[in-house]
C-alpha cells in the first residue's frame, strides 16, 4: 500500500504538456477505445463537419486529463471524475493538463477527500474542463 | 429564462447490455495511447506494492465498451440526428480500482432527456445516459453518465 498523496487547498502539482497532437495519437487511441466515427481520422469527414482538419475525440482528451490526475494522485485513490467539453482539440495542438485543489473535507470516520479542479487547455483555452475527488493525506 | 421540460417517454429505456473484460493488454494499450506513466498499469508486483489484486485499468478505461457498441443504432433508439448532436459531460463514480480480470455487465440507460429552450443557444435536447458497469456478485464498481445534447434546428 502507498499512503494518499500529501496535499494541501491550492496545491498546483506539476503540469504536464503533451503534442503537437498527431493523426497516430487519435488513431492510437480509437484503437485503445473504439470510437471510430470518421471525423477523427477521415480528413474529408472532417471538412464536411466544418472542421479544416480532424480533431480528437473529446474522451482522448479527457484521457490525457484523468492520466496526470491519477499519475499524480494514484488511480486506487480516485472517487469521482467529470469532465466537460468546450472546445475542439485538433492535430498539430499542443494541450496543457493542470489541475489544482479546490477544497478538501475531513469528514468524521473517513478518509480525508480533496475536490480537484482541472482543465487541458490549448495556448490558454480551455478544451475540457474537469472536477475529481481523491483521496488524499492532509497535510 | 432558461425553461426545462422533461420529454418522459424515453426514461428507463435500456439502450444496451454487454460484457466488458477487463484485460492487461487493453489496458496497457488505453495506457499508451492516454499517456498514463504510472506502472501499475503495467507491472503486476507495481500493482501489488499499491495493494491490487491486479493490473490496474486507466480511469476513463471502460469507455473501451465502445468497441461493442453500434453508435449509428443507440442515435436510432434516441432519434436524434448525427449533424447535431455533441457529447456535453462524462462523468465516472468510482467504488473501487477496475483490475485486470473483472468481467463487468455494462447496462446503458436513459435517465433523463429533456428539451430546454430560452437560453443564449436556442433550442437544446439533453439526453443523460447512465451506465452500470457491475461484478458477477451485482456490486457496481463504475458508474458512468454522459450527457448528449442535440442542437435545435433553427
Amino acid at each position: 500500500m502507498r499512503a494518499p498523496r500529501t496535499t494541501a487547498v491550492g496545491e498546483h502539482p506539476e503540469p504536464r504538456t503533451i503534442g503537437p497532437i498527431t493523426q497516430t495519437d487519435i488513431v492510437r487511441f480509437a484503437g485503445a477505445g473504439g470510437d471510430f466515427n470518421p471525423l477523427h481520422h477521415d480528413p474529408a469527414r472532417a471538412a464536411a463537419a466544418g472542421f479544416d482538419r480532424p480533431i480528437a475525440m473529446g474522451q482522448f482528451t479527457a484521457g490525457l486529463l484523468a492520466a496526470w490526475l491519477t499519475d499524480t494522485f494514484g488511480v486506487e485513490y480516485l472517487r469521482s471524475l467529470e469532465v466537460r467539453f468546450t472546445a475542439p482539440l485538433f492535430i498539430g495542438d499542443v494541450v496543457e493538463l493542470s489541475g489544482h485543489v479546490l477544497e478538501i473535507a475531513t469528514p468524521e470516520g473517513a478518509p480525508a477527500l480533496a475536490t480537484i479542479e482541472l482543465a487541458a487547455t490549448r495556448s490558454g483555452e480551455p478544451v475540457v474542463k474537469g472536477r475529481a475527488t481523491v483521496v488524499i493525506t492532509t497535510a | 429564462m432558461t425553461e426545462s421540460r422533461p420529454e418522459t417517454g424515453l426514461v428507463g429505456t435500456v439502450i444496451d447490455t454487454l460484457t466488458l473484460d477487463i484485460e492487461c493488454g487493453k489496458i496497457a494499450e488505453f495506457a499508451r495511447a492516454t499517456h498514463a506513466l504510472d506502472p501499475v498499469h503495467r507491472d503486476r508486483a507495481a500493482a501489488g506494492d499499491r495493494g491490487l489484486d491486479a493490473i490496474a485499468a486507466t480511469a476513463t478505461h471502460v469507455v473501451a465498451a465502445g468497441h461493442q457498441r453500434d453508435p449509428a443504432a443507440v442515435l436510432e433508439v434516441l432519434g436524434l440526428d448525427l449533424t447535431r448532436v455533441v457529447v456535453g459531460s462524462t462523468s465516472w463514480e468510482y467504488s473501487r480500482p477496475v483490475v485486470a480480470g473483472m468481467s463487468l455487465t455494462a447496462r446503458r440507460v436513459v435517465l433523463a432527456d429533456e428539451m430546454r429552450t430560452g437560453g443564449r443557444s436556442g433550442a437544446m435536447r439533453l439526453i443523460t445516459l447512465e451506465t452500470t458497469f457491475t461484478e458477477a456478485d451485482g456490486d457496481v464498481v463504475v458508474r458512468q453518465r454522459e450527457v448528449l445534447i442535440e442542437r435545435g434546428t433553427t
